[in-house]
């Protein structure tokens, strides 16, 4: 679990010091300060509660420092049309995109469970999951989109949304927005003072 | 502070209605250098840049989701069978073009990644070569303040760099670590960020890297020299107009074809610079899309063709010590002792490059790559203060398949989307089994764990061919198009091989260079009149 493996609490302490330089300071606070997403506006309310149970699957958050609305920011990211640059050519615009996937997870849950993807048990939905990643899934609507690709930018957008949190980074040692005085201790096993160290090597030490 | 340093020196502006010498349509490494020449060389000049003039240290926070803002988001389809990632791994926007988000590394291409062609019958030589180029890398290596190693030990003898290398990171210390026991020659790479103060010409002092490591994610400090820092006030203390957040959609020609006006959207209204002469210099994408958009300078039908993109094959690992790989100069640590191996199946070369990774670039890689998820992501994640990779940048041949057209999809301006199809060849795929097999070794020998290789191409390159033939290229040696009497083009698009070296520093040397065949033939002109 995370929460052994580097210090609660410094990356949020960094945030408020010098350390870190006023651009990025708001850039981070506003994140940390956005408000779980009550009505998506995006999906509807069928496939908002499923997004929610996929999301569990794909980055589980039970007991980590980071409470991720991943539904809700992606719902965000949708609504505000906010792109990356690019997509498979193959693949349909996002909306559409979303819409196929979720209904074809669902296809895929009740082929071979007989059941809702909710419903479903954590291991059968990763069941369910690992059919898509691995592109043999079964369901009407993959003869329109290919599964493997939906699944690869479905995590990567929960991804790129997960990472983006501040405590996120946090668990695993990251503090590189704290270099408004930039990095001097570059080198291999080298740390700055601020730089937090793994909890076993403090306690190895001590 | 740097606004205290560097008071941004006062504008000109141009009326729309004035006739200007010349219109320069983006502002990377294409268009930033030549508008600076031309603008000494007293040139009325006019910039139209289509995304906005940031104040780094302002503006640019050290935190990837808010640099987004640097990279060109506008929807690209990406086809072949390697379908290309655009936006954060090749495509940039704002003043400074994708200089703002380069990793700042300079390598001079060498002699031979010219004439492709003439040394292995495939592929396509360039009409100029090394030797046109030098006396320009020569001169942007010491504006630039690059920093690197002297000597240099691989390609032609040449003068020191003006700087001493950066610190080696981490990860450069593994690559060096892992080469020195396979007898792999490795030096510190030449880095466009400075080792110490430097005094830039028309801007003031830049200070030195901070070693923070985000160079792919926008320089706050001015430590690297990305455009906005470097030709972009050098221009402007000269008289040119930069004028940002200004889209270009078409231009106005005469009865002979000549553009006598540049038409863009500032604001959303649509505006008309007139002008004698055009610089396109938007990049590999947006050049041809402009041109095929507007039906310009395409008799040969070539605009669109020979699209190319590096092999850029990466290889990650996760050590026992700390690595901690957002710190320091990316690419700290090159090695071109595979620039023509000797066991070679392929045609061309690469070269080998220590990366560093900001944490969300590296897990978009583990989820796009690996495909990791549930409780097997985070474990992979939790290593990531352990990882440091190695990177290939390697030639790539021109192929027919391979080329940008309209697709039939609109964008929000109403213009129809780019399709790019893209297919690695015999000789990428060769050449990227080589590399792999030879970092894969390296990794070994450096003690790496975990190691996985993420296939990836880097860079966007070709479309606009440059060729001594009008019928089968858009531009001849000096980068004017044959097809319109007015009109220049100087970006990667006009590369007809793609070099097995980063590109920045050789458009930069195109761009002075075409700077200057220009007002040498147009100094002609006026003597003869």
């Amino acid at each position: 679990m995370d929460a052994a493996a580097y210090p609660l609490g410094t990356v949020l302490k960094l945030i408020d010091s010098d350390l870190v330089t006023p651009p990025t300071r708001r850039a981070l606070k506003a994140r940390l300060q956005l408000p779980q997403v009550e009505a998506p506006r995006f999906f509807d309310d069928q496939a908002y509660a499923m997004l929610g149970a996929v999301c569990a699957r794909l980055i589980p958050q039970r007991e980590r420092r980071a409470a991720v609305d991943l539904p809700g920011l992606l719902d965000a990211r949708l609504a505000d049309g906010d792109g990356d640059g690019w997509r498979y050519a193959t693949m349909p615009r996002g909306a559409v995109m979303h819409e196929y996937g979720l209904m074809g997870l669902e296809q895929t849950a009740e082929a071979t469970f007989g059941s809702s993807f909710v419903r479903l048990s954590g291991d059968a939905q990763d069941a369910v999951l690992r059919a898509v990643q691995s592109g043999g899934a079964v369901g009407a609507v993959w003869s329109l989109m290919e599964p493997a690709r939906y699944f690869e930018e479905l995590l990567a957008q929960l991804v790129d949304i997960y990472y983006a949190q501040p405590l996120a980074l946090e668990s695993i040692g990251y503090a590189g927005m704290a270099d408004a005085r930039g990095w001097q201790a570059i080198g291999l096993d080298q740390r700055d003072a601020h730089e937090p160290a793994p909890l076993a090597a403090l306690e190895g030490a001590a | 502070m740097t606004h205290a340093l560097h008071p941004a020196p006062a504008m000109r502006h141009y009326p729309p209605g004035e006739t200007v010498d010349a219109v320069v349509i983006g502002t990377g490494a294409g268009g930033a250098p030549l508008l600076a020449r031309l603008a000494a060389a007293g040139l009325s000049v006019v910039a139209l840049e289509a995304g906005r003039h940031w104040s780094p240290e302002r503006d640019f926070a050290t935190d990837e989701t808010e640099q987004n803002k640097l990279y060109w988001t506008d929807e690209r389809l990406s086809g072949g069978e390697d379908p290309l990632a655009f936006g954060k791994n090749n495509s940039g926007i704002g003043v400074g073009g994708s200089t703002l988000h380069y990793t700042a590394y300079t390598p001079r291409a060498q002699p031979d990644d010219f004439r492709l062609c003439s040394d292995f019958g495939v592929g396509a030589d360039w009409p100029i070569g090394y030797a046109e180029l030098a006396p320009y890398y020569d001169e942007l290596e010491l504006f630039l303040g690059v920093s690197g190693p002297s000597p240099y030990p691989w390609g032609p003898a040449r003068g020191a760099y003006p700087l001493p290398p950066l610190s080696l990171n981490a990860p450069a210390q593994l690559m060096a670590r892992g080469c020195e026991s396979l007898g792999i020659r490795t030096s510190p790479a030449a880095n466009a960020a400075l080792a110490a103060p430097y005094y830039q010409e028309g801007f003031g002092w830049r200070p030195a890297c901070t070693n923070r490591g985000f160079c792919q994610a926008g320089c706050s400090t001015g430590a690297k020299a990305s455009m906005d820092v470097t030709f972009i006030p050098l221009g402007i203390g000269a008289g040119a107009e930069i004028r940002p957040e200004c889209f270009v959609t078409s231009f106005e020609r005469d009865t002979a074809g000549t553009i006598v006006g540049v038409v863009y959207v500032e604001n959303g209204a649509e505006q008309r610079q007139r002008c004698r002469h055009v610089f396109l210099c938007a990049g590999a994408v947006e050049t041809p899309r402009l041109l095929l958009i507007n039906d310009l300078a395409n008799a040969s039908g070539q605009v669109g063709c020979n699209f190319m993109a590096h092999t850029g094959l990466q290889l990650w690992g996760q050590f026992e010590e700390m690595v901690r790989p957002n710190k320091g100069i990316p690419g700290g640590l090159i090695s071109e002792d595979t620039h023509r191996p000797a066991d070679a199946d392929f045609a061309g070369g690469y070269l080998l490059q220590s990366i560093g990774v900001m944490p969300l670039t590296y897990a978009g890689q583990v989820a796009r790559g690996l495909g990791l998820w549930g409780e097997a992501l985070h474990a992979h994640m939790a290593g990531y203060n352990h990882t440091a990779g190695i990177n290939i940048l390697g030639d790539c041949l021109p192929a027919n398949d391979n080329e940008l057209v309209l697709s039939d999809e609109l964008d929000a301006r109403g213009l129809p989307k780019p399709l790019i199809r893209f297919t690695n060849g015999d000789n990428e795929h060769r050449m990227t089994a080589h590399a792999e097999r030879i970092m894969r070794r390296i990794w070994d020998a450096a003690g790496a764990g975990e190691v996985w290789a993420f296939p990836r191409n880097a860079h966007t390159i070709g479309t606009c061919r440059m060729g001594a033939d009008p019928s089968k290229a858009v531009v001849d040696a000096d980068c004017r198009a044959f097809d319109v009497p007015n009109l220049s083009i100087c970006d990667n698009s006009v590369f007809p091989s793609a070099l097995a070296a980063n590109p920045a520093l050789t458009i930069m040397a195109l761009s002075l260079r075409t700077a200057d065949r220009f007002l040498q033939t147009r100094g002609k002109a006026e003597s003869a009149l």
